[in-house]
């Protein structure tokens, strides 16, 4: 479960102070997946930052897993995001110097997975991602979408408990944005994997149990 | 542990092979610094291998050995490490031409054997080197004009304090630039000089590689006190710290070279992860610690070194074998200076100075240039990295 308390977060800026979150709280449930909606600067990547520790809130808390997060040393954060947490970015999250299959097996490797069981799953995600032929591929080669997919099966290779997704169908078309979708949740599903996911696709809204509503900060409405 | 290092291994070589570009042209700094660097090493080391092969091959050796009783052998002097024995006799003496006289060492030699190992009848300006057997004479180029002689006239030469004269003729006049050797010796074979005194000189040359301080430690053990050893380090301090000023401003040429270079890859890198800023944030937000951050940026560096280093290495040496098949002729450069009186043709030598310090170097500052972009990346947060980018 993760269970956001009265997070606030401010920046500075050249326009002053900006109140990116403040006092968010609610709580999303483990397995289920929700998704932020809001317009542009409504605190929807801030919030996913501070889910997946990224950065700390200014006040507040998040709790995820049982652990407080504001309670983790360097290494704890870098430890959490390893094992529990996939990330999926809107654009260039693959590693250019590193073929379709490396960038998969990056998470594996770093959580120490043995090499069998890195073959394995890498070769299963391909498959699953229908580009079992590109494995030895390099990013530049791939399209936007298949970048994308790429980028989802990395995030969830090590099975992670918590799928952190900044608005991952922006750059797509709407059918390779409604694939994608499914791809995800499907996965996620799986692995009863907890999906916090930023988004303006009604896919996501369709598919997903939570749907928070943030305007300038703030939670507007939770369904 | 392993295999995290191999992980972190293979990431960095990906990362180097497929920015190819960029890594060539980083490698081809760092491959000329070192090639020229190991070059101009070896070229030092060469040019002071010339200044004691000329300084010692001219006359004195590389060991001269003073007061040796007559009832001490050459052969005696010979032991490991020595190539050759020169026995020499001094005499001191007047010359005397007509009304003008003058006061001179004479030097005894064995002029066949003085030949072949020293340099000294290269010297000779005007006329020949004496022969053996024969009653003559070689006076440096001031002696022949004081006493107003050239090549086959003759002379009187009256050792002191009360030895018979006899007559030389003048077999040749000599010109080293040296003022020792200038200014009061003269050579004859050593017959002419018979009964000349009660002790001799040795001129000790060395094989190749052989330590002079050895051979005298040697000496000096086994001859009990007998005679007096001096290495041409003592003989020459001036010599000894030419050489030294030699090694230190290498040394210095090498730290500033790596320095620049060093700061060229820094420089490079830093602007590499800017452009791949975003990369390197995301490695971050999937819990790359900042450990592993400065590993991978370090791995990178040194690796691309290493690399570099290996085939500066290769063709350095290769220039280095390649120059030392020739020699370099600078003599038009070196032609005044006293210590290439005999030649000036430099060899380049590769010796643990000349080939491991550019290597070391290159390594130790290749560690510096990897430490900003480390603390670049380290300082940086993923959340800003990622919303910047």
């Amino acid at each position: 479960m993760i269970r956001i308390e009265n997070v606030n977060k401010t920046y500075r800026s050249g326009r002053g102070k900006v109140h990116a979150l403040a006092d968010v709280s609610c709580t999303i449930a483990e397995g289920a997946a929700a998704a932020l909606v809001g317009k542009s600067g409504s605190g929807k990547t801030t919030l996913l930052n501070c889910i997946g520790g990224l950065e700390l809130p200014d006040a507040g808390r998040i709790q995820c897993f049982g652990q407080y997060l504001s309670l983790l040393s360097g290494s704890g954060l870098s430890r959490y995001q390893r094992r529990r947490v996939g990330f999926i970015f809107q654009h260039g999250n693959l590693f250019s110097y590193l073929t379709v299959r490396q960038n998969i097996a990056f998470p594996l490797n770093l959580n120490g997975f043995s090499k069998p069981d890195i073959a394995e799953r890498v070769e299963g995600l391909l498959e699953r991602i229908g580009l079992s032929r590109a494995g030895d591929a390099m990013p530049h080669e791939l399209s936007g979408g298949e970048m994308q997919r790429v980028a989802a099966a990395r995030a969830m290779a090590h099975s992670p408990a918590l799928l952190l997704a900044d608005e991952p169908t922006a750059s797509l078309d709407s059918e390779t944005a409604g694939n994608l979708v499914r791809l995800m949740f499907e996965i996620g599903k799986e692995n009863n994997c907890t999906m916090v996911i930023s988004t303006h696709d009604p896919d996501v809204f369709h598919l997903a149990e939570q749907v928070i509503h943030l305007k300038d900060g703030r939670i507007q409405e939770e369904e | 542990m392993k295999s995290r290092l191999i992980f972190w291994g293979n990431i960095a070589i990906c990362f180097l092979l497929r920015s190819g570009r960029i890594t060539a042209a980083l490698s081809l700094m760092v491959i000329t610094a070192v090639a020229v660097l190991i070059f101009l090493s070896a070229l030092a080391v060469g040019v002071n291998d010339t200044m004691i092969r000329n300084s010692v091959g001219l006359y004195s050796g590389h060991i001269s050995g003073e007061e040796l009783p007559m009832s001490l052998p050459p052969d005696r002097l010979r032991m490991d490490g020595v190539a050759t024995v020169l026995k020499r006799v001094y005499s001191p003496g007047i010359l005397s031409r007509e009304q003008t006289v003058l006061p001179i060492t004479a030097a005894g030699v064995d002029p066949a054997a003085e030949k072949e190992v020293t340099a000294l009848w290269k010297k000779v300006v005007a006329g020949a080197y004496p022969e053996e057997g024969k009653a003559e004479i070689l006076l440096s180029r001031s002696m022949a004009e004081k006493l107003n002689v050239q090549p086959g006239d003759p002379l009187d030469y009256r050792p002191l304090p009360d030895g018979s004269p006899v007559t030389l003729t003048v077999s040749g006049v000599f010109h080293t630039g040296i003022d020792t050797l200038d200014q009061n010796l003269a050579f004859c074979p050593a017959g002419v000089l018979e009964n000349a005194g009660k002790t001799w000189q040795a001129a000790i040359f060395l094989k190749e590689g052989s330590d002079p301080d050895a051979v005298v430690a040697d000496y000096r053990n086994r001859l009990s006190g007998v005679g007096r050893f001096q290495t041409w380090k003592e003989a020459m301090p001036d010599l000894v710290q030419l050489i030294e000023l030699n090694y230190v401003s290498m040394g210095i040429v090498l730290i500033l070279v790596f320095g620049v270079v060093s700061l060229g890859i820094a420089c490079a890198f830093v602007i590499f992860i800017f452009r791949n800023l975003r990369e390197y944030g995301i490695m971050k937000a999937m819990g790359v610690t900042s450990g592993e951050m400065a590993g991978l940026l370090i791995l990178n560096v040194v690796l691309m070194n290493l690399a570099g280093c290996l085939a500066g290495l290769l063709i350095g040496v290769a220039a280095v074998l390649t120059a030392n098949a020739w020699g370099i002729d600078l003599t038009a450069f070196t032609s005044h200076n006293r210590y290439f009186t005999v030649s000036g043709i430099i060899y380049p030598r590769l010796t643990r100075f000349s080939l491991w310090l550019p290597l070391a170097l290159s390594l130790v500052f290749s560690l510096i240039a990897a430490l900003w972009p480390a603390i670049l990346v380290n300082r940086k947060k993923a959340a800003d990295i990622l919303r910047i980018v």
